[in-house]
């Protein structure tokens, strides 16, 4: 039972920053269709930008995480508005191969800029470990929970109570009654990149936090479990993408916990395909028949 | 025996019936109307029929050579093969294919060779290309297609482009044919011609004819007997002289009779 | 009837005199080992990319997993040729790769392939990577550190006669009957089904010829390469592919050759460039699609049938295809 909570927590820790990631992808996705496969990439700047302001201006941890999420919204705008909007109108599998350019871009420009070497996380908080009722819990793993969690109410918020968020849904339901009634839809694309990506940049920074450890291609593999996250939820479903991402998690820390570790990669595909089989618009997507 | 038998077919969506027991025959060589205010429930029966749709209840059954086969289960493509072709009211092409590919799609069942003989190109290839070929430029002359055969079908005006979806429905080699408001959006003289097709359809191909129509000219120029649809009941049928002058259905749908 | 045997014969002519003329190339030394190499990657590229291409451009069905398929045929060779170190273990081992990757995109494909446009892509790419996962963790594949000194039973010779084949047996389908459905289906499943044929039968016959023929690359990859690992067949491989078809232009084989060859001559071009290579290679590839969205060449096919037709100022005989 111990080891079992133990893992939990632990899943939750991991899950918290997946759903951060499966979020931007399931916005975006739900608003232009777009699989931004560049959003794993946009995280691990975020990393790289809070490992960069607290080792150079000694800056908290929360001053990092906030300027992160500045720094990466409008890096997310940017690329949105270079790369994404001259393809509104082409075949979406153009503007796939466009963000898996622009993923390219970002790792390697990285690389190049940076080098490709793993560097350590500055410790901005010094980690303490509490047990309670015999299982080990970080003030990190909590800080990484309530954090997660208060920016997911955040953005619901933002998505259900601001005067951008329902343009946000009627752009997502209907681009062009929404331009009709005054929407212009390239602001709130760009809005959403930049909700999106922020909740990426917090993502990233959290995770050097917990691993300790970042390097350039960090934000490959969780980009894609993110994904896979987003729409084993249901892609374009906001809760979708928050229990997406949980589960992901857990299920991940609960392979390794069992001793699979080797397998944990292809227990997230079998569960996610298992899923798409039985539900194929995912845990809390819409299935929408086409009418005859 | 009728060649199309339903009896009983009903469909429920969420509670409300779509289509609520519906008796209906269609015989060898008939041309049958189907009409009925909009949202009576006809394009649903035709889904119905043709197995897009799978219905709550009832029965369908087609005659083939003296056998009464059910049509309920069976996949559209199954349905298709079977003999049961339709149009759509929003057509539905082939977009990206010429007005040639359109047709020879649809003969994909019907005149088949097996997998090496397609990629390695051995005679039997030729064989069947050779029939595909010969029916091909039979329905392009037959529906006045020749002239944009290699065109791609969404450069095509409107009218043509239903030409091209039935021409697409008599390529699978049907024994009935079902058109979903062929007429919607034709100019008269359009129209007119649609009708003279649709009349070749049974004397040259020797279809069976069952159409859904809000144009009542048409319907009542062509069809010899007519289902009327309401709120997904069958209120009446006969032939157009009877249907004229039935008093539900100039209650219930024509209001103030039946003006040709 | 008789342009279509001149343009096979115009064909044939085509491929042994490319034949003929890398072999010139390589003995005069302008081909070094170097070009070579790069000739037999631009030819296995092609082998799976226009697999891919049938299945994408054709069959309208985006699958992500392409390199799952050729991992497949790549450890079918190395564990047969590893004791069968022939030319006929190596055909024979190709044979094997070829059924099983038929077998893996059967099991894969009747349950997905029913999902929808990016559904299937993330389910092909997670089945590709179960796959990967799994020869990471087999004995008889060696794990995660692979398979090494595969014998070198292929050289560019063979690469090429394979190039040849599979792109025929490819083209051949998607310009016939199958193609037909297939294309159809990719237009309007609804009206598709309506005209008598059966999605599932026809996506899975295109999922299963791409597969099939990306296991011949697969093969080819490992007696050339000679060293293999999991590693070389994940969702980056799969991406790799999907890049030469999308920039080819989705739909047409020609555009896939161009696009495998001009990738090819763009990575050996780069390698000089050192740590900026992939940067370079990013730039150019989101230019390309911004500024060319549908490909290099769209959906054109390059037709020596159709150039014959209009030469010979005949009209397009009601029986021939499009172009051939």
């Amino acid at each position: 039972m111990q080891t079992f909570l133990q893992q939990v927590i632990n899943g939750l820790s991991l899950g918290s920053i997946y759903a951060l990631l499966a979020l931007g992808y399931t916005m975006v996705y739900g608003i232009i269709k777009l699989i931004n496969f560049a959003h794993g990439d946009i995280y691990m700047i975020g990393a790289f930008w809070g490992y960069y302001v607290i080792n150079t201006y000694h800056v908290d941890f929360f001053v990092a995480l906030l300027s992160s999420m500045v720094v990466t919204a409008g890096l997310g705008m940017l690329i949105e508005f270079l790369a994404y909007r001259p393809l509104r109108h082409s075949p979406r599998i153009t503007a796939l191969i466009t963000a898996i350019g622009v993923s390219y871009f970002l790792e390697n420009g990285m690389s190049f800029l940076f080098g490709a070497n793993t560097r350590d996380f500055p410790q901005a908080v010094a980690q303490r470990n509490y047990q309670v009722a015999g299982i080990t819990v970080s003030n990190i793993q909590v800080l990484i929970l309530v954090t997660a969690v208060i920016l997911m109410v955040g953005l619901q918020l933002i998505v259900q109570k601001t005067k951008m968020g329902t343009a946000m849904r009627a752009v997502a339901v209907d681009p062009e009654a929404a331009a009709l009634v005054g929407i212009d839809p390239n602001h709130v694309i760009s809005f959403t990149f930049g909700l999106g990506s922020a909740l990426a940049g917090a993502g990233g920074v959290l995770i050097g936090l917990y691993y300790n450890s970042i390097d350039p291609l960090m934000g490959m593999t969780p980009g894609i479990k993110a994904f896979v996250a987003a729409v084993v939820g249901g892609i374009g479903s906001i809760p979708g993408a928050a229990i997406g991402g949980f589960l992901i998690g857990l299920l991940e820390t609960g392979v390794q916990a069992i001793g699979l570790s080797a397998y944990k990669d292809a227990a997230v595909y079998v569960v996610l395909i298992v899923i798409l089989v039985i539900l194929p618009s995912g845990l809390l997507g819409k299935n929408v028949k086409e009418k005859v | 025996m009728p060649l199309l038998t339903v009896t009983g077919l009903s469909k429920r969506f969420g509670g409300l019936d779509a289509v609520a027991d519906i008796d209906m025959h269609v015989d060898e060589g008939e041309l049958v109307a189907l009409i009925g205010p909009n949202g009576a429930g006809k394009t649903t029966l035709f889904n119905l029929l043709t197995g897009v749709t799978p219905p709550t209840s009832g029965t369908i059954t087609l005659d083939v050579a003296g056998q009464s086969v059910s049509l309920i289960g069976k996949p559209p493509y199954q349905v298709a093969k079977m003999g049961l072709a339709r149009t759509f009211q929003n057509i539905r092409l082939f977009a990206r294919l010429t007005v040639r590919e359109n047709i020879q799609a649809a003969m994909t069942h019907r005149y088949t060779e097996n997998f090496f003989a397609q990629i390695l190109r051995l005679p039997a290839y030729y064989r069947k290309e050779q029939l595909v070929a010969t029916w091909t430029d039979a329905l392009l002359t037959a529906f006045d297609l020749t002239d944009v055969a290699d065109l791609d079908a969404d450069n095509l005006p409107y009218g043509t482009q239903r030409r091209v979806e039935i021409a697409r429905a008599v390529a699978t080699q049907p024994k009935i044919i079902f058109l979903d408001e062929p007429a919607a959006g034709m100019n008269p003289e359009e129209t007119a011609a649609l009708t003279a097709l649709i009349r070749r359809l049974r004397s040259e191909f020797h279809l069976t004819v069952v159409l859904i129509e809000h144009d009542m000219s048409l319907v009542m120029n062509l069809a010899e007997r007519i289902y009327v649809l309401e709120h997904g009941k069958l209120i009446a049928t006969g032939t157009p002289a009877a249907i004229q002058q039935d008093e539900a259905v100039i209650a219930a749908y024509l209001g103030g009779g039946v003006h040709a | 009837m008789a342009t279509k045997w001149k343009a096979a014969l115009a064909w044939l002519a085509i491929a042994v005199f490319g034949f003929v003329l890398i072999n010139v190339l390589i003995v005069v030394g302008v081909v070094d080992a170097f070009i070579e190499n790069m000739l037999v990657t631009i030819g296995i590229n092609i082998i799976l990319a226009t697999g891919l291409n049938l299945i994408i451009g054709f069959s309208g069905q985006f699958s992500l997993g392409h390199a799952g398929f050729m991992a497949v045929g790549a450890y079918a060779t190395a564990i047969i040729t590893s004791s069968m170190p022939t030319v006929f273990g190596f055909y024979l081992s190709m044979a094997v790769g070829i059924l099983i990757a038929m077998g893996v995109a059967v099991i894969i494909g009747v349950p997905t392939l029913r999902l929808r446009g990016d559904y299937l892509a993330i389910a092909t790419m997670g089945a590709a990577e179960i796959i990967r996962v799994i020869l990471n963790n087999l004995k008889i594949t060696n794990g995660a550190a692979g398979m090494f000194n595969i014998p070198a039973l292929a050289g560019w010779p063979t690469v090429y006669v394979l190039v040849c084949l599979t792109t025929l047996m490819i083209v051949n389908f998607a310009r016939s009957r199958a193609g037909r459905a297939i294309q159809a289906i990719r237009e309007d499943e609804i009206a598709a089904e309506a005209s008598g044929i059966d999605p599932t039968k026809w996506k899975l016959a295109a999922f299963v010829m791409g597969g099939a023929t990306a296991a011949i690359g697969g093969s080819l990859h490992a007696v050339y390469i000679q060293t293999i690992a999991p590693s070389d067949f994940g969702i980056m491989n799969s991406i790799a592919i999907l890049i030469i078809v999308v920039l080819g232009g989705v739909g047409s084989m020609t555009g896939t050759f161009m696009a495998a060859i001009v990738l090819g001559v763009l990575d050996t071009v780069l390698q000089s460039f050192g740590p900026l290579r992939m940067v370079i290679y990013a730039l150019a590839l989101i230019l390309i699609m911004v500024f060319k969205p549908s490909g290099l060449l769209g959906r054109y096919e390059v037709s020596i049938r159709a150039w014959f037709d209009r030469k010979g100022g005949q009209h397009a005989t009601s029986n021939s295809d499009r172009s051939e």
